[in-house]
């Protein structure tokens, strides 16, 4: 049998580097992504099929899918079910529709654009507890500046305790999430504009499509990935939302706008259930799997190659 | 033939041995991370070892600096091989936490836990059973009833005490002497009726003034009111709420707080939500005629200028007495603790009447019955809550309370809209806080 000679081993230990140096910097994310989400995803979706005890050692009878079959009948669950599918629903397009208006505006040469770009990006790196005290003023109902605003119009001073009931508790919670998230899809979608190639525009502007076609049969088509990467990820962060609805309301009055992840954190840290909290992560974080499965195909299909 | 360890040994290669030894010198640093060196260690070179201990004493004022300098200081001089650690925690923050470093099998060697959390956490078993431990007979003969009750978990597979008392409180009636003058009323109510009565007197809507402030819809806040009007939560063995919570009684007393709202007669901390103004910041401002708190509003309003001038009196008497809620702490210690018998050890200095004497000082009111005199003798205004203490009652001492606790406020607060009668609200109570005091998932 021939031996490979210098110049062929050489060549076939570089294409072997070739290969496996991709796979060799994956490693410490691989790593860290596999200790810090799939493992405890795994031990999380394990620990619901238990009656589960934290202390290392204690008994952990199973109890198949009881923990799954209560959380249908929990009204708890549903309230905080129905709370959080509105949020998605109200503020997902909201913020894409309004982060990509503001981006459009400001891809033009227009004057104070940096200074504009900085404030609207700001509120997505103010912390939370900041935005929430600032909001809580804001919709007080003692000296707030929105009952202050709407007395404006109204023929009697307004004293809507905002954060006090259901509906305008909700209310408060899209607008701050909306005002604090735009700022992300406005940044995406100002790459993905940038993105778009001058000529494609500026040959159907020639070929005299008006504007709005331009946006619709080239804008659009051109930053798709962009959209769907965003609208995953808003998707997936506004099935998480608990930390504003935590800090504003602290999910009352009673329970009424509660969302989710703030039942399963309730249910963990108060109650001490925690095989029952681990039932309702697992299937929010099945349904965001599968709706952001759906959403990736669907924004893939007849996407520009 | 060799023996089989040195056929082993010959075996290993030294890359191999070395390999050994590390992992066993890494075992034993591990071992003394949980502890099982340490302490096997601690017994026979007599090491000197740190108890952590966590809490969520106040930085504002004098209680965590009196425990440190004067309590531990003490128990070190006593203890010589023994320091203590204590680590202060905001109250949101100090079960979370607890319950994470117990998973993580490196807990602190003791707790100050609110005793609500007590028997949540003898389900979980991360706390000691110490009933066992020598000088708790002693303690539980010398304890108040009331606080001890706190400690004795009677549900779950292994009753017993899980705790050591610490503090205890109650609830009595603040009421505001130039608002009750100004109504034409000498003194604070003597009975419950008398005291919804006075309420209506008292308020005044064009001056935002409510003749009583009820601090929320949830058991600590509305006990009082329930009791002493004969009605209740659960029964004995707190295993059931069925034909208590839902009783006539307990209808009755809803009733009487659910017509006062709807008269307007109590103010927003009743509703709650973000602008409700609570009874300690109402009360001073002449929003709340009366409301009930305990022995630490006392010094809230010692910083308040100018301090309105109040009185304290025992909660009105209804058809089942004058009855309001226990409060206070309990000492837990941790089961993977690093240092048990010393933590035991602490505990039980913590009840010790040096121990208790200079935290009632500071507002912890004594569990120890033979105490009861001497901090009202230091701290006269103690002495309305020592005596509302002889008739107060514990919540459920139950691992479900938590749950129940919150079925309780949601369906109050329905009730409280509207949305459901005050009868078919404590129906559906009743019902959840079965599920929840059986532990059964909702």
């Amino acid at each position: 049998m021939d031996k490979p000679s210098g110049a062929g081993f050489r060549r076939a230990r570089q294409r072997a580097g070739n290969l496996l140096t991709p796979y060799a910097l994956l490693i410490p994310a691989a790593a860290m992504f596999a200790v810090f989400i799939i493992y405890p995803l795994y031990r999380q979706f394990n620990i619901s099929f238990y009656d589960w005890h934290i202390f290392p050692g204690a008994s952990n009878p199973g109890v198949g899918l009881t923990n799954f079959r209560a959380m249908f009948k929990d009204p708890a669950v549903r309230t905080a079910a129905v709370n959080t599918l509105l949020f998605v629903v109200i503020t997902v397009p909201i913020q894409i529709v309004l982060g990509l208006a503001a981006a459009a505006i400001l891809t033009d040469r227009l004057p104070g654009r940096g200074l504009l770009r900085g404030l609207i990006f700001i509120p997505v790196v103010t912390s939370w507890v900041v935005v929430a005290y600032i909001f809580a003023y804001i919709f007080a109902e003692q000296g707030g500046l929105a009952n202050a605003f709407l007395s404006l119009f109204a023929s009697h001073p307004v004293h809507t305790d905002w954060l006090a009931h259901r509906w305008t508790g909700e209310a408060v919670i899209w607008i701050v999430s909306i005002w604090k998230g735009i700022g992300w899809s406005f940044i995406m979608f100002l790459a993905a504009l940038d993105g778009v190639p001058r000529t494609l525009l500026e040959a159907s502007r020639v070929d005299g499509a008006r504007e709005g076609s331009v946006w619709r049969h080239v804008v659009l088509p051109s930053i798709r990935p962009t959209m769907a990467f965003v609208l995953v990820l808003l998707l997936i962060g506004a099935s998480q939302v608990w930390i504003q609805v935590f800090l504003l309301t602290g999910g009352g009055p009673y329970g009424s706008t509660q969302v989710l992840l703030g039942v399963a954190y309730q249910q963990a840290f108060s109650f001490f259930n925690f095989s029952y909290a681990g039932a309702i992560a697992s299937v929010m974080a099945l349904v965001v799997l599968v709706f952001s499965i759906v959403q990736i195909r669907l924004l893939r299909r007849g996407q520009v190659r | 033939m060799q023996p089989a360890k040195s056929r082993l040994r010959t075996r290993i290669k030294p890359a191999g041995r070395f390999a050994v030894a590390a992992a066993v010198v890494l075992a034993g640093s591990v071992a003394g991370i949980t502890g099982i060196a340490a302490s096997s260690a601690s017994a026979k070179t007599a090491k000197p070892i740190t108890l952590q201990f966590w809490s969520t004493y106040d930085l504002k004022d004098k209680e965590e600096s009196t425990f440190v300098n004067v309590v531990i200081k003490k128990f070190e001089q006593e203890n010589p091989g023994i320091k203590v650690d204590a680590s202060v925690y905001l109250y949101a923050d100090l079960l979370p936490k607890f319950l994470a470093a117990s998973a993580a099998g490196d807990p602190p060697d003791l707790m100050r836990s609110d005793i609500q959390w007590v028997p949540q956490l003898a389900s979980e078993g991360v706390i000691k059973n110490v009933g066992s431990v020598p000088g708790f007979s002693a303690i539980e003969a010398a304890t108040l009833p009331g606080p001890l009750a706190t400690t004795r978990v009677a549900t779950g597979e292994a009753p017993g005490y899980y705790a050591f008392p610490d503090d205890t409180n109650t609830q009595a009636l603040f009421w505001n002497k130039a608002l009750f003058a100004a109504a034409g009323i000498s003194g604070p109510p003597k009975t419950l009726s008398q005291m919804y009565a006075d309420a209506a007197t008292l308020t005044n809507a064009s001056k935002q003034q409510y003749g009583l402030g009820v601090d929320g819809t949830d058991m600590w806040n509305m006990a009082p009111y329930i009791w002493s009007a004969g009605g209740g939560f659960t029964n004995a063995k707190y295993n059931s709420a069925t034909g208590v919570m839902n009783s006539s009684k307990t209808v009755g007393a809803v009733t009487s707080l659910v017509n006062l709202l709807k008269a307007g007669d109590i103010g927003s901390d009743f509703e709650g939500g973000a602008s409700a103004v609570s009874g300690e910041e109402g009360f001073p401002k002449g929003e709340y005629a009366m409301y009930i708190d305990g022995p630490w509003a006392v010094d809230t309003y010692k910083a308040d200028n100018p301090m309105p001038a109040y009185g304290i009196a025992p909660f009105p008497k209804g058809p089942g007495g004058s009855v309001s809620t226990v409060g206070g702490e309990d000492i837990v210690v941790a089961s993977g603790g690093h240092h048990i018998t010393a933590a035991e050890k602490f505990a039980e200095f913590l009840d010790s009447p040096f121990a208790q004497e200079a935290m009632a000082a500071q507002g912890d009111m004594s569990t120890e019955t033979s105490d009861a005199a001497a901090e009202v003798k230091t701290t006269p205004y103690l002495k309305v809550f020592a005596q509302q203490l002889e008739t107060a009652k514990v919540r459920a001492v139950s691992a479900g309370y938590s749950q129940m606790d919150s079925d309780w406020s949601t369906e109050m607060g329905a009730i409280l809209a509207g949305k459901v009668t005050v009868s078919a609200g404590l129906n559906t109570a009743a019902a959840q806080a079965n599920g929840a005091l059986r532990g059964i998932t909702p």
